[in-house]
């Protein structure tokens, strides 16, 4: 390689560097900085640079991490889970088809309360054609499995997510993924602000915690009765109800350290004419806030945090500024008649308040989004005045050869 | 031609738009990284997304504004002001001029005249600046690397960035000496750049790009797609499939085949993985060698290596697609 991407966290970085990275590079980079002691990454395509960005600092001496490639992303889960019940501060990433290989490992480190850390690059899963290219394959079926999920917006958001992932993982002792949007953000060069190493070393002290003890012995993940399991899911289902405010915590520390700002859910404009807002999350977000710069009639609603999903904060949200109408744009569907997943949590919210809303489904498999796709939705949502019908649609999709679905052209 | 002063005013509340074409491995995506590093305001940089493969025609975008929220969409380039292209060999191979405001800039690493230049791409609306990069980089850098070297195109055309700041952001990216020898480069490009303006300049307040491109209206619609989403053999469904790309632009060599010495023991068309060995089954029953698909054949040699009667060589190709080199992973998968 010419150029050595990771070149600047081979030091320590003593003060703010504004800099400009990649998404991928610059959570390699947010990882470093959090001191992890395993890295285990199944090291081919789905993968991203970041684990390669990560071997490159191992290898260079500045990370004192045991860097562990495995033969499948299966085995990197089980691997990263085993390693951090036994005390060590882990990190894994993978993306697509590689998080569907995980699934079946998933809910343990759950299950454990184990603080793990994992980045998604959102891409699309296979079917029915291969596609390389961003979706959101992490929503489908709650595949999350009780993980925390927050996803971002841009490079500084995805390098932030990155630090931020490792301090919410350990005050919860939930494990946290971490998702930005695969190629938009992943491979983007932005400008970012890199946090001083000593600065995240106060932010994420490693804590003692629970850990496999040979001092004192125990069974992990013994088979029980049914006298017992429902007992252990009420004891996570409770586990998690200070999971959101934990977040906020984090968020507010991160503030006293570097000066941003993050919540569960940010908004923008809601106090518009229109009383009608955008929700969605992820790279789409700053696309709509530039659009937004000549459409001030609109709001936008960015979900931060989207496990565990923020209803109470949304509900308070959209009743304190009196929002009527929402669009809800997401890259992923259902198939199956029903609202697909990231509508779903959010129509869940709305139920109490019965907020008119419809979902279109765009940008599937790396199909941009632009202000064609706004102007369209907003025009379409214009006329919505109750909730029968079908309540999503897709959006910028070719019908035939010269007609594009349910857009006048 | 409007002047660093002009420009900013410019920036301050339009965005300015930059798209540079190259092929895998002559360093475009460093290219535009470079232009972002070296702005002063914010900036995004994009790689055409998808895999790159060593030279393969690539693209990458960049977006450039003094106003933080012009440039956080993270939408794709569709109307670049300036356009640079980094191989001659792209020009007839690749729309480079697709989505260039009227007004904008072109420039190209090239021999050939401004007017000749206007004529290749069809278009007499846009400006033009030339530069014979291949020469300057064998002179200053000795080996034939283009990307920074357009760069000082783009200074003397649209200065948009200082060649100080310029300067500065190859010395943060690059070593001593590499550093050094690149901004001398640099600052000879700008002196030998040669201009034709037109006396356009673009209008930064205009949104060019076409309604629903992102769409690509023209190809196959859902209610035309195959079941299963199968492109089968026979059609001519899929117009952007990998048979119609010309993958033999990529290559440095041209393959030469000699029928005399050809035994036919079909090695070549078993190891070529681009099936670019051509056979035809002869009267005799038998299939005979007739050919190398050059439209197809990236040149990777195989079938010179593995021809026990040495009827395969090469010939290095006139033009500039030898001088990839591998660097920094553009793309990915």
């Amino acid at each position: 390689m010419s150029i050595e991407p990771m070149r600047i966290f081979f030091k320590e970085i003593k003060e703010p560097i504004t800099t400009t990275m990649i998404g991928n590079y610059a959570v390699a980079g947010g990882v470093t900085q959090t001191d992890p002691d395993v890295i285990c990454a199944f090291p081919i395509t789905p993968q991203t640079q970041s684990v390669e960005g990560l071997s490159d600092v191992v290898h260079q001496g500045r990370l004192k991490a045991a860097f562990v490639n495995v033969e499948s992303e299966l085995a990197a889960i089980s691997f990263s889970t085993a390693a951090c019940a036994a005390g060590a501060r882990s990190f894994t990433a993978t993306a697509s088809q590689g998080y569907l290989l995980m699934t079946e490992a998933l809910p343990m480190a759950v299950g454990w309360r184990l603080p793990l850390t994992m980045m998604i690059s959102a891409r699309a899963f296979n079917s029915p054609n291969l596609s390389i290219w961003n979706s959101w394959e992490f929503t489908e079926t709650n595949s999350e499995m009780g993980w925390n999920c927050i996803v971002s917006e841009n490079v500084q958001e995805t390098y932030d997510a990155a630090i931020l992932s490792v301090m919410i993982s350990e005050d919860s002792l939930f494990p946290t993924m971490f998702v930005h949007d695969g190629f938009i953000i992943s491979h983007s060069v932005q400008k970012l602000t890199l946090i001083p190493d000593e600065a995240v070393r106060q932010m994420t002290p490693k804590k003692p915690r629970h850990t496999i003890d040979p001092s004192k012995p125990g069974t992990w993940g013994g088979i029980v009765t049914p006298s017992y399991f429902m007992e252990g899911r009420k004891n996570l289902d409770e586990a998690k109800k200070p999971v959101l405010n934990q977040m906020r915590e984090v968020f507010s520390r991160f503030k006293k350290f570097t000066g941003r700002e993050y919540d569960l859910i940010e908004t923008y404009n809601l106090d518009n004419s229109s009383k009608t807002a955008f929700c969605t999350m992820g790279s789409m977000c700053g696309n709509i806030i530039s659009w937004m710069l000549k459409n001030k009639d609109i709001g936008l609603i960015k979900i931060r945090a989207f496990r565990p999903f923020p209803h109470e904060e949304l509900r308070k949200i959209i009743e304190e500024h009196n929002i009527e109408k929402l669009i809800i744009l997401e890259k992923s569907d259902s198939l199956n008649g029903m609202l697909p997943p990231f509508s779903m949590s959010i129509a869940t919210a709305l139920y109490p308040l019965g907020t008119l809303f419809r979902s279109f489904i765009v940008g599937l498999g790396g199909r941009d989004v632009t202000r064609d796709e706004f102007d369209v939705a907003k025009k379409k949502m214009a006329l919505v005045s109750d909730m029968n019908g079908r309540l999503y649609q897709y959006l910028g999709v070719r019908e035939t050869k010269g007609n594009i679905y349910e857009v006048d052209y | 031609m409007l002047t660093a002063e002009q420009l900013k005013e410019v920036l301050k509340e339009n965005v300015i738009n930059l798209r540079f074409h190259a092929r895998g491995g002559q360093g475009g995506v460093t290219a535009s990284n470079l232009c972002v590093e070296a702005f002063y305001g914010y900036g995004v940089c994009q790689p055409m997304f998808g895999a790159e493969r060593m030279g393969s025609p690539t693209e990458s975008y960049v977006r450039l504004s003094a106003n933080d929220d012009l440039v956080r969409t993270n939408e794709q380039v569709y109307a670049p002001h300036v356009v640079a292209v980094l191989d001659p060999s792209l020009l007839g191979e690749i729309d480079v001029t697709a989505g260039l405001a009227k007004g904008g800039w072109l420039i190209v690493n090239t021999v050939l005249n401004q007017e000749e230049i206007q004529g290749v791409v069809g278009r007499k609306d846009i400006n033009v600046g030339t530069i014979d990069a291949t020469r300057i980089a064998l002179d200053v850098l000795g080996r034939n690397i283009t990307n920074t070297i357009i760069l000082g195109g783009i200074i003397r055309v649209m200065p948009i960035f200082s060649t100080d700041a310029l300067a500065d952001a190859i010395m943060r990216r690059f070593k001593g000496e590499v550093a050094a020898k690149n901004i001398a480069a640099i600052k000879q490009a700008i002196e030998e750049t040669c201009v034709y303006d037109i006396g356009l300049d673009p209008d930064f307040t205009i949104d060019t790009k076409v309604p629903w491109q992102q769409v690509f209206l023209g190809l196959p619609g859902y209610k035309e797609v195959d079941k299963a989403g199968v492109w089968y053999c026979d059609e001519d469904v899929i117009e952007i499939g990998s048979g119609q790309v010309n993958t033999g632009s990529w290559g440095e060599y041209d393959m030469i085949w000699d029928e005399e010495k050809c035994t036919d023991c079909a090695q070549c068309w078993f190891i070529c993985p681009d099936f670019a060995i051509i056979r035809e089954k002869g009267e005799d029953g038998l299939w005979h060698m007739k050919g190398i698909d050059q439209f197809h054949c990236k040149s990777c040699q195989n079938c010179l290596e593995v021809c026990p009667v040495d009827a395969i060589s090469k010939k290095l190709k006139q033009g500039p697609a030898s001088c990839a080199v591998p660097e920094d992973q553009e793309g990915g998968s």
